[in-house]
């Protein structure tokens, strides 16, 4: 039982509360095989002590599937924002450094605010509309299944904000709606009823913090984890943006 | 004045709800501890039955609605089954007008796939992410409802308590702001449990973290009646955690995915051996038992360990990249190896429960203004689940309470109002027990204890179960709830304080395992995904019934008793999966 | 509808980059680059410039060059001031291009202070001619000449790594294949701007 011995190292920044100042605390967690960084959390709170032996609160985070689907666990795990349950162990370097997503209102410790992700699924009216969920006598209709394929991609994106917290141009000094709600308005474009009201996904895009705010780093789709084509889509959203806004101009 | 119907639980089945009040003209506050894009519904992989028969089998929705009688080995309510097998094909409609990606067939139309304890092509998916899929579709128009202001969430606010008139009509619930720990009470013309199952109390489970079934254990202490709690689905294929099983869905053998062993030095494929009819396409209980038996009594598993092979590896990368994409994905991710080239390994795993809150065919409880819906409530699944059941017992279950609790604002009788005081009180009463806990001062551990719960409940009270071995789990876990008194706390913060609300959780959990062990003890028959091996065959005659779990504030144990339900339209048979299903 | 203006100032600003800063880069490029025939060959470029007429000239260096420049700057700045950097976190190439294309923003913001309010203003508003023999001596200072090299330098990335931002921006690249093709693209004619930039400033302190 040798490997039993090996530890995992870990430097957390903590903060109480949404305007204390951080702080690190170093910890210590066994090691084993396919061990990850929420596996290795949970260890904590069951004995909340600092590597150097003392006593202290176990560090507050969100998660809740564990599978890389709901997207609650996003913090910055070594640098670069990622989901907590599925950044293993035996992939990172230590010690391993984990802090909360700035760019988003630190709650305590790796909890992070992300209300604004879904306030902009708002601004950009993400949603088909449809006249109620009652029967309509109607099939909806059929999809080509490449298209489908693509509505499939985007939108398995779990807001989680990796892309957020990845993108310069999402900070609290600005007011940049960021790229998973432009992938969103893509998606929804993209549908055959939800384009009936693309124009005003369009507009929508043209306000302040619009898709002009997008400063081409593409660090969003490199830091996607469900490698979603973000820079594909806000391209897309580009060349539609500017003939809306040409039509705007013109057409009025 | 708008009806006001507080919907605690935004996973399916609670959005379903809110979007049918919505409709009515009613107004929804809800609920959730986490945004509710991401409740758990969105775990759920493989996909969504209804009878779409556009694959030349002339499938039937009778066909459905007998898959999931006979599936759920006859302890369902059989108008409830029918109701909601004639209504899937309307929601997959519903679902595809709100613009669900549903996998297509070449034609543009809606795919179909097998899947367990059925033979016809009827699974409806979106890849491998089904759940999410369809959550995200009510989830978006929930957020349209909210900007018209129609709803209100509150999110990250845990569900205390419900909150009864002098009448004992249910007209509130207190809840808790998990940030700023404000506890407050909420009056309601209606409110619906849509809180989920309570995985979390078998710690290890293919279920969220949010899965802890604390709620349904608070109304049940609070006099809620549970039906059915002993029967816990076992999923047959997950990959075994330290941290979690994560699912590898139904949808690998609806696919084609093959599982075996080695004997004698060749692969034995037991589930096609043992159960030629369906092969790999056996129900759940089913495949888990097989899987068990060939690991822990045949001593098979991959290495000697409890182990086996879920073979995808024989069918072309690109069908399955289309198919399954993104759990393959999760499963190189997590495990390092690639199921396109190398047979997963997998076990059994604790993932559903068919048991919940006892509710009628409309979803209300035995206490009235309290409705409960989706997997928080005992429906739909009897005594085992088919697999891609679960997200139509979801959705539909929420089109039956959502305006079920419009028409019990507007004609029930509910009695008197909830005055301020009452309010005041009630919030009081909460505010003392967490303050309580706040300064508990003990030696254990409350995730120390949890992860002890989840153990003893594995252990006990899964795939095979004996009495004598329940007898000491309930013991074991009656003193878990004593060591739960000597719980210390190591934060006592006032803000965001994790550890006092999982100390809350966890005694409620504690209470439902004594529930679900007491109900498995007392029912000597093997139905479904209960079986015992001292009592191999169902009885019809003593339990084709459903338990009733009825809290005793004294023991604060159980008392369990039996009541018939409604199996008006077909007469039980006896479930073999070996050969092809009769009617 | 009217919160636009956001919007349609970032487009401006957009192609204010390529038209006229872009072409004015380019033009320049060009004449300090007939220093590498010969000072003789400079100067006659000069002379030439010099021939139109000022009262058409200081109209058209105010409307299409200072007044596009200094919103391009301003607003530029504005833009640079909006970023929180990261290539240390994410060192992705584009990731550095974004960086790079703001670093050399801020250079080119004092260094097209110092050289215009020298050059143009204080030497040339003098009366002073600019000819090669001027820029000659005037080059020869170690620091200077480095400096030039640097502003050049900066200038043409800045140029070019624009070119392949705004073909996004216009949407005219759309996926990753074309994005890296007209990327390299752009890169390749940094290159070369900067080559012949960097020679010709360096003939001039020979």
């Amino acid at each position: 039982m040798a490997e039993a011995k090996k530890k995992v190292h870990f430097i957390i920044e903590r903060q109480d509360g949404p305007n204390s100042k951080p702080y690190t605390e170093e910890f210590e967690v066994d090691y084993r095989p396919a061990l990850n960084v929420v596996a290795s959390l949970m260890e904590i709170q069951k004995n909340p002590v600092t590597k150097d032996g003392k006593k202290t609160t176990a560090p507050v985070w969100e998660c809740n599937c564990l599978e890389k689907v709901c997207g609650a666990c996003m913090m910055v795990i070594n640098g670069k924002a990622q989901q907590a349950c599925a950044a293993l162990i035996d992939h990172l370097e230590q010690p391993i450094r984990l802090a909360p997503a700035r760019t988003f209102p630190v709650i305590r410790d790796l909890a992070i605010d992300r209300t604004v992700m879904f306030e902009n699924l708002k601004r950009i009216q993400g949603w088909v509309k449809v006249d109620g969920s009652w029967e309509v006598h109607n099939d909806a209709p059929r999809q080509n299944p490449r298209t489908a394929a693509t509505a499939y991609e985007i939108s398995r994106c779990m807001t989680c904000g990796c892309c957020m917290e990845a993108c310069p141009n999402v900070n609290s000094g600005s007011d940049f709606i960021g790229p998973a709600a432009l992938g969103q308005t893509h998606l929804f474009n993209m549908h055959p009823i939800g384009e009936y009201f693309k124009e005003d996904r369009l507009n929508a895009l043209m306000d302040k913090g619009g898709i002009a705010s997008c400063g081409n780093s593409q660090n969003c789709v490199e830091a996607c984890p469900k490698e979603i084509k973000l820079t594909t889509y806000i391209a897309k959203l580009n060349r539609e943006v500017n003939k809306q806004a040409l039509k705007n101009m013109f057409n009025k | 004045m708008k009806k006001k119907i507080i919907v605690v639980g935004g996973g399916l089945s609670g959005l379903m709800a809110t979007l049918k009040i919505c409709e009515a003209g009613g107004e929804v506050e809800l609920f959730s501890y986490c945004p509710v894009k991401r409740s758990h519904s969105l775990c759920a992989q493989g996909g969504m039955n209804a009878c779409m028969d556009t694959k030349g089998e002339n499938d039937t929705v009778y066909e459905h609605f007998d898959d999931t009688v006979y599936g759920g080995d006859f302890l369902a309510d059989q108008t409830a089954v029918q109701g909601m097998t004639d209504a899937a094909p309307k929601l997959i409609k519903m679902f595809d007008r709100m613009g669900v990606p549903f996998t297509r067939t070449a034609e543009g139309m809606l795919d179909l796939r097998n899947f367990g304890g059925q033979k016809n092509k009827r699974t409806l998916f979106s890849g491998s992410t089904t759940g999410q899929q369809l959550l995200y579709a009510l989830d978006e128009q929930v957020r349209a409802w909210e900007l018209k202001g129609a709803v209100k969430k509150y999110e990250f606010w845990e569900f205390i308590k419900i909150i009864k008139n002098k009448e004992g009509v249910c007209r509130g619930i207190v809840a808790q702001d998990m940030n700023a720990m404000e506890i407050r009470a909420f009056r309601a013309d209606t409110v619906i449990l849509a809180t989920g199952g309570p995985g979390m109390v078998f710690g290890r489970c293919t279920a969220s973290t949010i899965c802890n079934g604390s709620a349904v254990s608070a109304v049940y202490q609070q006099g809620a009646y549970i039906g059915n709690p002993e029967f816990i689905q076992i999923h047959p294929t997950a990959i075994p955690g330290s941290d979690k099983n994560r699912l590898m869905s139904e949808a690998c053998r609806g696919e084609g995915g093959r599982v075996w062993v080695y004997k004698d030095g060749k692969p034995w494929y037991f589930l096609e051996e043992m159960y030629p009819a369906y092969g790999n396409l056996v129900p759940r209980d089913v495949a888990s038992r097989a899987i068990y038996d060939v690991c822990v009594n045949q001593k098979l598993g991959i290495n000697g360990e409890n182990r086996v092979y879920l073979d995808l590896s024989h069918i072309p990368a690109e069908y399955l990249e289309r198919k399954l994409g993104g759990i393959l994905e999760m499963y190189s991710e997590f495990v390092g190896d690639d199921p396109r080239k190398v047979p997963m390994q997998i076990y059994p795993s604790v993932h559903y429960s068919m048991g919940g809150i006892w509710v009628d065919i409309k979803h209300n409880t035995n206490i009235p203004g309290l409705m409960a819906s989706g997997e928080c409530d005992y429906q739909y699944h009897g005594a085992n689940r088919l697999g891609a059941n679960s997200l139509l017992s979801a959705t539909y279950s929420g089109t039956v309470s959502g305006p079920e609790a419009m028409r019990w604002a507007k004609e029930g009788e509910r009695g008197s109002e909830l005055t301020d005081e009452d309010l005041k009180k009630a919030a009081d009463a909460c505010r003392a027990e967490y303050e309580a806990i706040l300064k508990m001062d003990g030696p254990e551990n409350a995730h120390q204890l949890h992860h002890e719960l989840g153990d003893v409940m594995n252990k006990y009270v899964t795939i095979e179960r004996v009495n004598k071995d329940l007898d000491y789990c309930f013991d074991e876990v009656k003193k878990i709830l004593k060591r739960w008194d000597n719980i210390g706390l190591t934060d006592r913060s006032s803000w965001s304080n994790q550890e006092a609300m999982f100390t809350r959780q966890l005694r409620n959990m504690i209470i439902y395992a004594l529930v679900v062990t007491k109900a498995a003890r007392m029912r000597d028959e093997s139905r479904g995904a209960h079986y015992k091996r001292e009592f191999p065959t169902r009885d019809d005659e003593r339990f084709m019934k459903t338990t009733i779990a009825e809290y005793d504030q004294a023991t604060e144990e159980p008392k369990i008793s039996y009541i018939d339900f409604d199996h008006s339209l077909v007469k039980p048979r006896a479930r073999n999966y070996a050969v092809a299903k009769k009617e | 509808m009217n919160n636009n203006l956001d919007f349609y100032i970032r487009r401006v600003h957009s192609i204010s980059g390529l038209v006229p800063i872009g072409f004015f880069l380019l033009e320049h490029i060009f004449s300090i680059s007939t220093v590498l025939a010969g000072g003789g060959a400079f100067d006659a470029t000069v002379a030439k410039l010099a021939a139109i007429p000022h009262e058409i000239m200081l109209p058209l260096e105010i409307i299409a060059i200072a007044i596009p420049f200094l919103f391009h700057a301003l607003y530029g700045l504005y833009i640079t001031f909006n970023a929180k950097n990261n290539p240390g976190s994410y060192g992705y190439t584009r990731n550095w291009q974004f960086y790079l294309q703001r670093m050399t923003a801020l250079y080119l913001a004092v260094f097209l202070i110092w050289h215009v309010g020298y050059l143009r203003i204080m030497v040339k508003g003098s009366g002073l001619p600019i000819n090669y023999e001027f820029m000659h001596a005037y080059l020869s200072n170690p620091i200077v000449l480095v400096l030039y090299c640097i502003g050049i330098v900066a200038a043409i990335f800045h140029f070019t790594n624009g070119l392949f931002t705004m073909a996004i921006t216009w949407g005219i690249t759309v996926g990753p294949r074309s994005q890296a093709v007209v990327n390299k693209m752009a890169w390749g004619l940094c290159v070369v701007l900067a080559i012949v930039g960097v020679m010709a400033t360096i003939r001039f302190a020979a």
